[in-house]
């Protein structure tokens, strides 16, 4: 907020800032201004605008308005090669390494050093270790990527960046696939960064991290910055207060309903990959008519691979029983039919049919169910008058039922598919992040309806990576690493900070393996 | 499904853009050709329009349709007629074939002349629909069509004759038949292929092959498969080569110049319409003179006296035959013109089936 | 699709339109450097594309291009590629016509006996593919195409002398089928109309109540728009796979039918090919909708029939194979455009409808909506 603060020191600045896409505004008056030498962090929901800023910034995308300067010159970014050519390097969140080359090969990719007709590897060789001493990145340019591991993968990213000469560095969401030694690590490389006079822009919505490294911190909501602060002041409540733009709503549920009527039992459940690694691994647990269960995690430890296996999409071993019935070798749309509702995680892939008008939405998932369908047909009048329901109930914000599900922003399509799976009164909801990119107010709706259904005897298997709502909703905690479960938490003692040391598996206060 | 639809749509139009690229060639010619058809008319005799129908390949074809077109330019230079040429299409039906002729005998054409026997069943609803008109078909035979004309030859004479030049021009005693589909007419160049060659030598080899099968007789326009088929007989001992498959001939040329072994060409001297350094391999051809047949049919309607029933086009009447352009025959030619005048005469009967 | 709209229909037709213009406007370009006046050309090919013994062949031949389509878009609607549709129909068209041939039944059943003879060997051919894929993980797109190759050599090799055939007329053919297993047909004033035509009409009427009304039809093309979330909302798409497959397969069986039961009785080397491939680029023109494809399939068969007249009137008539490979590549281009038009369009009306909090800080007004 001070801008005084923004002297000629400014490695980058972003002024008026506005990128407008067909019928949303994702950036509008981005001001951002990053001092030389800093770990500036962007934080913000999902779906705030963060990546939309990054693109910009690395050249990914042109604004409809105003002015990018980097170290005091302005520019204008047709392409990334633009924003290399002044020393801007990114990191993507997933990685963009070719497996079967060497870290060498993957490093000079795209910038191969020597004349025409030759490589010269001796030398590229040795910036990059000259590079990677100055750094203590650690990287040795002689393994196949596809042997490293998921750090070791960052830092070749973040050295490839470093060998194009870039100067300001922009990590998006770099901790989200790492453990946390791997944190730690990274963590250091940065500072490490930061005393060369590199300059770090951290795109991050995990709020204690942020505290932990960064320097200053924007925060971004509903596609602008609403404030520059300083980490040592804030508290990450505040800052999360500062996100969501408002007091947070409270998701706490008030009496529980938690019955001894097993409506859940998962035993022995295990999922292997191609290679037959195990990416659940032995988890068994059972919820209650009324309970919902918290799944606390770091997100890829296995959370949607555990909701394919119970929703019988992935293949799994172990025992799936729904009350009474074993439906561990049932097929998804029995399961379906028996009363498992879903709301899966990525709902662009697993959730909608983007061409298809709302109405049809609405009989995806339940097209063997009344109102949905009678004998073999589609019953098209009731599925549309309980599409009307759907939208009137849930608040989704469409101007009619007959258009496509593309046409709805993030979290309306969120909504219909919320309305959709708590019809016809399911017995089990498996729920991946229910309430993600949808604004405040649906959020509070979407935790109404959870909360009701929860007390008619609905149980509920809640994934979440907003630790709040977790502790909130949810009857009882587990956490997952790696595919196994490792820890479980009372949510009416456990603190945020406490469920988040669980998650990266330092938990010493975890309550022994479940 | 959009990115795969577009990667469809490219292929689909690539064929098509092929096929057109196919016809194209030949088509510019018959144009050309036809346009200068109504200003020439020389000579004598009553003036008559003849209409043309070619098989798949039409004029260009450097093998059957151009046959039937040297006839057509022979009769415009000789007897001043004036003509009309339309040609066929890829996987056309009846119906297609149908409305060609129509469309022929419609605009005053008479007569009218099919080249291939695949029109015979048109030409059969489309001779009755106009009594008036002449028809005449080459290679079938349409009965109870009292004014359609059937033009047939005696392609296993021929064959037999080249079938003698072969099996004396071997030194291996191992000759080829490469045939363009596995249809009957084509196994009467076979079987008399086969019995030329077996009368020089009772145990010559005779290696036989077909490029393809009906309905989709590709065989015929397939040089690559020509020579893919040549290579493998001439590896096999082979040392002359009977290509009776129309275009592919070419590809059976290329094989032989590549081997240095010797190919007989087929429907037309292809020592005349071979490229320069693949005449030396092509020693003879078997003549089917489809233009002989044309041309004859043609003078006989302009004289009032049209030809009618079966024609049968055999060595007698010089339907079939040889040929000895390039002098690679010249040696053994008293021996081919023995076969030849035995065959005339009688006293040879060549088997129309192998 | 239930309730019209005025603005999807207009948008509908925009996309083939565009490509329809284009590929004139392409091919007058080329005649004029061949040296022809276009307009005369169109015009003599629109009218002689009219004349009664024309427009029934234009009718029959669009007969089977409605059907190749329709099998086409049955493997499209669920990003499956049958472009085995050619082999199909040619090897059912054979074993029909051999079927047929030996049998003697009362009129209606003889007939019955053909098609469900046909669309079973169809369906068995695809479903091969199908088979493949599923369980062996082979591409459809490349074991259709090879089950062409497989589907000739084998009609081919049942179409000697030795097994199946007949020998007329140098002609090899299959032996005519008895009368009692002709389609009836619908004499005109320019000959007479395949009763079959009656059959592709139904099965068009078919393929849009099975796609559009029931739930293996959602099920469908629910896994062709998005097969994780068909996944996810209890599909088999294995068994979708097999299913589909082997639903195209048997219409793809039908398409040689109207010529065998309407005009040559018999499978012959005369018999037509390639239909199947026609089948794609209408199916692509039609943009898989069965009136589309009508449209498509008529024009396709005009454009077939009327070429005839350029050769009489001294015109390349290759000049329409340059137009219909204009079309399918034109109206591809013109429907992912009209597409991202109307999504962007149909985004801006949602949010202008709405107002607010989707486009808070929009400078104009979104006067955008109102376009088209």
């Amino acid at each position: 907020m001070t801008e005084s603060e923004s002297t000629p020191h400014a490695a980058v600045r972003l002024q008026g800032i506005t990128k407008r896409f067909p019928g949303v505004v994702a950036n509008h008056d981005i001001d951002l201004t990053v001092v030389s030498g800093t770990v500036h962090a962007l934080c913000g929901e999902n779906g705030a605008g963060k990546s939309t800023l990054m693109k910009i910034l690395y050249g990914m995308q042109k604004p409809d308005e105003g002015t990018i300067e980097v170290e005091g010159r302005q520019v204008a970014f047709h392409s990334p090669s633009d924003a290399i050519a002044v020393g801007i390097g990114m990191v993507h969140q997933h990685f963009k390494l070719a497996d079967n080359f060497t870290v060498l090969e993957n490093v000079i990719l795209g910038s191969e050093p020597g004349s025409a007709f030759g490589l010269d590897l001796d030398a590229a060789r040795r910036r990059i270790l000259e590079i990677s001493d100055r750094y203590g990145l650690d990287v040795d340019p002689d393994p196949v990527v596809a042997e490293l591991g998921v750090g070791d993968r960052q830092r070749v990213e973040i050295l490839k960046a470093l060998y194009r000469g870039a100067r300001i560095l922009i990590l998006d969401e770099p901790t989200a696939v790492l453990v946390p030694q791997e944190v730690d690590e990274l963590f250091a490389a940065l500072n490490e960064l930061k005393a060369e006079g590199l300059t770090v822009v951290f795109i991050s919505h995990k709020l204690d991290e942020v505290r932990k490294i960064a320097d200053a911190i924007t925060v971004i909501r509903r596609g602008t910055t609403v404030a520059t602060v300083d980490p040592r002041e804030v508290t990450t409540r505040q800052l999360a207060e500062l996100m969501v733009g408002s007091e947070l709503p409270s998701p706490q549920t008030t009496s529980s309903t938690v019955t001894d009527r097993p409506v859940l039992t998962v035993e022995n459940l295990t999922v292997t990959d191609a290679d037959g690694r195990a990416l659940i691994d032995d988890v068994s647990f059972t919820i209650h008519a009324g309970e919902v269960l918290g799944i606390a995690g770091v997100e890829g430890n296995g959370q949607a691979e555990l909701v394919d296996a119970i929703m019988g999409i992935r293949a799994s071993t172990g025992r799936v029983l729904l009350e009474s019935d074993d439906i561990s070798n049932e097929s998804t749309r029995h399961r379906r039919e028996a009363g498992v509702a879903f709301i899966p995680e990525d709902r662009i892939r697993q959730g909608l049919l983007l061409e298809a008008p709302l109405w049809e939405n609405r009989v995806l998932g339940h097209q063997t169910t009344e109102p949905n369908s009678k004998g073999g047909l589609i019953d098209r009048r009731h599925a549309r008058a309980d599409t009307q329901r759907i939208v009137a109930d849930y608040d989704v914000r469409t101007p009619s039922i007959d258009v496509t599900a593309s046409a709805l922003s993030g979290g309306n399509q969120q909504k219909l598919i919320v309305g959709r799976e708590m019809s016809g009164q399911p017995r089990l909801l498996l729920a991946a992040h229910p309430t993600r990119g949808v604004d405040v107010g649906a959020q509070a709706a979407i935790w109404d309806h959870l909360r009701h259904a929860r007390a008619q005897g609905l149980a509920v298997l809640l994934i979440s990576a907003d630790l709040d709502e977790l502790i909130g909703l949810s009857d009882s905690l587990r956490v997952i690493l790696r595919g196994r479960l490792v820890a479980q938490a009372d949510p009416a003692t456990v603190t945020p900070e406490d469920l988040g040391s669980a998650m990266t598996g330092a938990g010493a206060r975890a309550e022994g393996a479940a | 499904m959009r990115r795969v639809t577009s990667l469809f749509a490219v292929m689909a139009a690539a064929s098509m853009a092929l096929a057109a690229c196919g016809g194209g060639s030949s088509d510019s010619t018959s144009t050309a050709s036809s346009g200068g058809a109504s200003s020439a008319a020389a000579g004598g005799g009553e003036k008559i329009k003849v209409g043309l129908a070619y098989d798949i390949g039409g004029r260009g074809d450097k093998s059957f349709n151009d046959s039937a077109a040297a006839g057509l330019d022979k009769a415009k230079a000789d007897l001043g007629v004036e003509f009309k040429e339309l040609s066929a299409t890829q996987g056309e039906t009846d119906a297609d074939k149908e409305a060609r002729l129509k469309l022929l005998a419609q605009g005053g054409y008479n007569p009218v002349i099919a080249v291939g026997f695949l029109y015979g069943g048109s030409m059969k609803k489309v001779a009755a629909a106009f009594p008036n008109t002449q028809f005449a078909i080459v290679d079938s035979v349409v009965e109870g069509a009292p004014n359609v004309t059937g033009l047939t030859f005696a392609e296993h004479e021929g064959s037999y004759l080249v079938g003698v030049a072969a099996a004396l021009k071997s030194k291996s005693g191992n000759v080829g038949y490469i045939g363009g589909c596995l249809i009957p007419l084509l196994q009467k160049f076979e079987a008399g292929f086969v019995a030329g060659a077996k009368s020089v030598k009772a145990d010559i080899k005779i290696q036989v092959k077909y490029l393809s099968n009906p309905p989709d007789c590709k065989g015929f326009n397939d040089p690559a498969s020509g020579t893919e088929t040549a290579n493998g007989m001439y590896d096999a001992g082979a040392d002359v080569i009977f290509a009776a498959a129309g275009g592919s001939g070419t590809g059976v040329f290329q094989s032989a110049k590549a081997k240095t072994k010797l190919a007989i060409g087929v429907d037309s001297d292809q020592y005349e319409s071979a490229a320069a350094d693949l005449k030396p391999v092509v020693m003879t051809s078997m003549l089917k003179r489809v233009d002989v047949a044309v041309f004859e049919y043609i003078k006989a309607a302009q004289a009032g006296s049209p030809l009618t029933g079966v024609q049968v086009f055999d060595l007698k009447k010089d339907g079939v035959g040889y040929s000895a352009s390039g002098g690679q025959v010249d040696d053994i030619k008293a021996q081919l013109e023995d076969a030849k005048g035995k065959i005339v005469a009688g006293s040879v009967k060549v088997p129309d089936k192998p | 699709m239930s309730r019209f709209d005025p603005r999807r229909a207009g948008m509908a037709l925009v996309a083939p339109a565009m490509a329809f213009v284009v590929a004139v406007a392409l091919s007058s370009v080329v005649l004029v450097v061949a040296g022809h006046a276009p307009m005369t050309a169109f015009r003599s090919m629109f009218d002689f594309g009219v004349q009664p013994d024309n427009v029934v062949n234009i009718v029959n031949k669009a007969s089977g291009y409605y059907l190749s389509a329709l099998a086409v878009a049955i493997g499209f609607r669920m990003n499956l590629f049958n472009i085995g549709v050619d082999g199909q129909y040619r090897l059912a068209a054979m074993c029909a016509a051999v079927i047929g041939a030996a049998v003697a039944l009362p009129g209606p059943l003889h007939i019955l006996l053909i098609v469900v003879v046909a669309v079973i060997v169809g369906a068995i051919w695809a479903g091969i593919a199908g088979y493949l894929k599923v369980y062996r993980g082979v591409s459809e797109v490349i074991s259709t195409i090879m089950l062409n190759y497989i589907g000739t050599a084998l009609a081919a090799w049942m179409l000697t002398p030795a097994v199946f055939a007949t020998l007329e007329n140098n002609i090899v053919k299959t032996p005519d089928l008895p009368e009692s297993g002709w389609f009836p047909g619908f004499a005109t004033s320019g000959g007479e109309v395949y009763g079959f035509v009656v059959v592709s009409a139904l099965v068009g009427v078919g393929y849009w109540f099975l796609l559009g009304r029931t739930r293996f039809g959602f099920d469908l093309r629910a896994t062709g728009m998005s097969e994780p979330a068909a996944v996810a909302s209890g599909v088999d798409v294995k068994k979708m796979v097999v299913a589909s497959m082997l639903l195209s397969g048997g219409v793809a069986g039908l398409v040689g039918l109207p010529i065998l039961l309407g005009a040559s009785h018999s499978y012959g080397q005369d018999f037509p090919a390639g239909i199947g491939f026609t089948g794609i680029a209408i199916a692509l023109l039609g943009r898989n909708h069965p009136i589309g494809i009508a449209f498509a399939s008529v024009l396709w068969g005009f454009l077939d029939v009327s070429n005839q007249i350029l050769d009489l009137e001294g015109i390349p008539k290759e000049i329409v194979t340059i137009m219909q490979g204009t079309i399918v590549l034109a109206v591809v281009v013109a429907y992912e455009v009209v597409r991202r038009w109307r999504v962007n369009s149909e985004q801006r009306r949602v949010a202008a409808q709405l107002g607010g909090p989707q486009a808070p800080a929009a400078p104009g007004p979104a006067t955008t909506a109102g376009v088209a």
